[in-house]
């Protein structure tokens, strides 16, 4: 039996297309049509998983995660839709683990959950994570890229830790900002997060104007592209 | 000239006590003169040369003086000069003829010049009056618009007549509202709505002197063109008299008329102006629905016949088959939401909902997104970039800017052949960046440059590769909102090169 996925979605066409193609992915699939039957359901059922949808009828889907997140962490993935990236932001800084946008293909779906899942796991911080050919070894704060040792200034290793240790989830520019250059002001903090996500992509990047390590999501953040 | 500032006189003169010791001194004068000199004329030319200062003081001074110098004329000539000299006789009564004939001389005079001062006096008139006119019309045609035009209507009327003057023009229901004024009345009551009503709805003028509403101290002046009141022309007339101002009437008439059809003028205009808005967005409207109708129905076409051949013939079909048909409503589904982002893009340009959310972005990192949305369709391509290395980021809305440069280049794809290389550049110059993607496709028609950022324009050789139209001017009203250009180059070679022009600040 899969991990059991809760799909909080008014539309009915979208909750059957996920159930079926969920299950095929050996899911077991629960369904909410409403925000607050969601909230219940998160309760009463307790998922390993909740797919949000963020243009729920009954109530801003904000607030549904405000509610679910009052007692529980399971890890949400909300469905946004393009030109909502401020409404995106606001659920990812306030606890979604990661937003796919309509329309959006199966696979890339399914990659989002088994990464949420996976973080949820609370997997032991593995020492050292590899992402495509880099390999960052934590316990030993070294970065290699095809067994050649990268260096990397102390924020740019912080960034890149940041991200590596949230491996395939987005992160938003303020948690990054948070993470790296703690309580500074933030505009000027994303001025430098701009500069070092620069300087990180000349030095890990085979191509730094055509990236495959990390993403940019325009308008929400960075992803650390998770090859697992 | 000289004939009219002599009868001048006359005018300012009319009641002084001047003329007539004018009159006397000359008499006084003549009379001495022939005293000296003229005994040796004869009484015949005497009188004649008293005749002198009754024409004089007829022509100049009117009726009053001219008398007065026949009178005293005819006196001195019988006393001084006829026989016995200084002395009247009863014979003399026979000189009364000679009175008649200086009193009649006197009268035709005076009465011909009078009229003839009377004609310099209105032409004069005519002329101020056609000169205000014409200032008038030549200040207004100068102005292009309504409240520029009714401004200098009322400034007019009110520095010519220095009468008070507003402008009232029908709002909205059935109201009247003051559209322009000049000159502040000494008690400002306002204008009269009712009357203003009256006036517009019936297109005749009322107020003081015109023998409708009299009770009011103002007048009310249709501005009327043919049989259509375009507005009311309102002048405060406090104070005037009832000659002064009858006088004034034509005059404040003739302003109006003038006044109609420059307002006219300006209301065709803006009419035609509606019109052919109208007209433009009734052609845009078709467009729209003959480019979306198709642009959707042929997608809607693939998906629809694919899933109903896919459930009907399920037995029939053979995995390759199968796959053939996903890959059918993949495709299709795709090209419809790139149909509905550009139309959702194109809606929120022209409603004015586009909100820029701008940050520092790099150039680099906007392209990388764009070319990562387009790696599927850029395979069979080979793409070149060429970055300045030192390039300033730019304060953009990074999603809106890569969705500029993922149409740019997915236009770069679809109108070139597979194998076909694609330069793209970015480069700063002047506090300007500059974004150019350059293709080897099939380019644009000579003098299309500009056209094709137009709504639903398709160049003649892209009409057989679908598209709707949009994504160019989509791409040039978001560059335009960041206050920046869009502007397209053939290549010498073959293909065309979209520059994008972005302030760098």
């Amino acid at each position: 039996m899969g991990a059991r996925i809760l799909v909080v979605d008014d539309e009915l066409q979208i909750r059957k297309l996920l159930k079926v193609t969920l299950q095929a992915h050996g899911f077991s699939l629960l369904e909410s049509a409403t925000g607050s039957d969601g909230v219940v359901c998160v309760g009463m059922e307790r998922p390993d998983l909740v797919v949000l949808d963020l243009g729920l009828p009954d109530m801003d889907g904000t607030e549904v995660l405000r509610q679910i997140r009052e007692w529980s962490q399971v890890p949400v993935i909300v469905l946004s839709v393009r030109d909502n990236e401020a409404q995106t932001v606001a659920v990812l800084d306030s606890g979604a683990d990661d937003y796919i946008t309509k329309p959006f293909g199966m696979g890339e779906l399914v990659a989002r959950i088994r990464v949420a899942l996976r973080h949820a796991a609370h997997a032991p911080g593995e020492p050292v994570i590899t992402v495509g050919d880099v390999t960052i070894d934590l316990a030993r704060r070294l970065v290699e890229k095809d067994g050649q040792t990268i260096h990397l200034t102390p924020i740019e290793y912080d960034l890149l830790k940041a991200m590596a240790v949230n491996a395939g989830r987005v992160m938003t520019h303020h948690q990054l900002v948070r993470q790296v250059w703690g309580d500074q002001n933030y505009d000027a903090a994303a001025h430098y997060l701009r500069v070092y996500i620069g300087h990180l992509r000349k030095k890990v990047e085979n191509d730094p104007t055509r990236p495959t390590l990390i993403i940019t999501e325009p308008g929400i953040g960075y992803r650390l592209l998770d090859f697992s | 000239m000289q004939i009219s500032r002599f009868l001048q006189g006359t005018s300012r003169s009319r009641h002084g006590w001047l003329p007539y010791l004018a009159t006397t001194l000359a008499i006084g004068v003549l009379t001495i003169l022939l005293l000296r000199v003229g005994l040796s004329f004869q009484l015949a030319n005497i009188a004649l040369l008293f005749l002198l200062p009754v024409l004089f003081s007829a022509a100049r001074w009117g009726f009053g003086p001219s008398i007065y110098a026949a009178a005293v004329g005819v006196v001195a000539f019988d006393y001084f000069f006829v026989p016995p000299i200084f002395s009247f006789s009863v014979s003399d009564l026979r000189y009364l003829i000679s009175f008649a004939v200086f009193l009649s001389v006197a009268i035709l005079t005076a009465t011909l010049a009078l009229r003839l001062r009377m004609q310099v006096n209105e032409s004069r008139q005519r002329e101020a009056d056609t000169a205000a006119l014409y200032d008038l019309s030549r200040q207004m045609t100068a102005r292009g618009d309504l409240t520029g035009i009714l401004e200098a209507i009322v400034t007019h009327v009110y520095g010519t007549l220095r009468l008070p003057a507003w402008i009232a023009l029908p709002a909205d229901g059935d109201r009247m509202s003051i559209s322009a004024r000049a000159g502040q009345p000494p008690h400002d009551d306002g204008v009269d709505e009712t009357i203003c009503r009256w006036v517009y709805v019936h297109g005749d003028t009322a107020g003081r002197g015109t023998g409708r509403c009299e009770h009011t101290d103002q007048i009310y002046v249709p501005l009327k063109t043919e049989d259509v009141v375009r507005g009311v022309l309102v002048l405060d007339v406090r104070g005037q008299t009832g000659a002064l101002l009858a006088e004034r009437l034509r005059l404040i008439e003739a302003f109006a008329g003038l006044s109609a059809v420059s307002i006219a003028r300006i209301q065709l205009e803006k009419e035609a102006h509606m019109a052919r808005l109208s007209a433009e967005s009734e052609r845009l409207r078709t467009a729209l629905l003959d480019s979306i109708s198709h642009e959707l129905r042929t997608p809607l076409a693939g998906i629809i016949g694919s899933v109903t051949g896919m459930i009907e013939n399920e037995a029939m079909l053979t995995a390759e088959d199968r796959r053939d048909l996903l890959y059918t409503i993949r495709d299709s589904a795709m090209r419809m939401n790139r149909l509905v982002t550009n139309l959702l893009g194109m809606v929120r340009l022209e409603s004015g909902m586009l909100s820029l959310h701008k940050r520092a972005c790099d150039v680099s990192d906007m392209l990388g997104v764009a070319l990562r949305q387009v790696q599927d369709s850029l395979q069979h391509r080979t793409v070149e970039v060429n970055l300045q290395g030192d390039l300033p980021p730019l304060r953009v809305d990074d999603v809106l800017i890569e969705q500029v440069l993922v149409n740019i280049l997915s236009n770069a794809v679809k109108y070139s052949t597979d194998n076909s290389r694609i330069e793209i550049g970015a480069a700063e110059r002047d506090g300007t960046a500059i974004l150019t993607v350059a293709d080897e496709g099939i380019g644009i028609p000579e003098g299309d440059e500009e056209r094709i950022f137009d709504k639903f324009y398709r160049a003649e050789g892209a009409k057989k590769i679908p598209g709707t139209g949009l994504g160019l001017a989509i791409c040039r009203g978001i560059v335009e909102a960041h206050g920046g250009g869009i502007a397209a180059e053939r290549r010498a070679s073959r293909g065309v090169r979209i520059v994008i022009r972005l302030p760098v600040d």
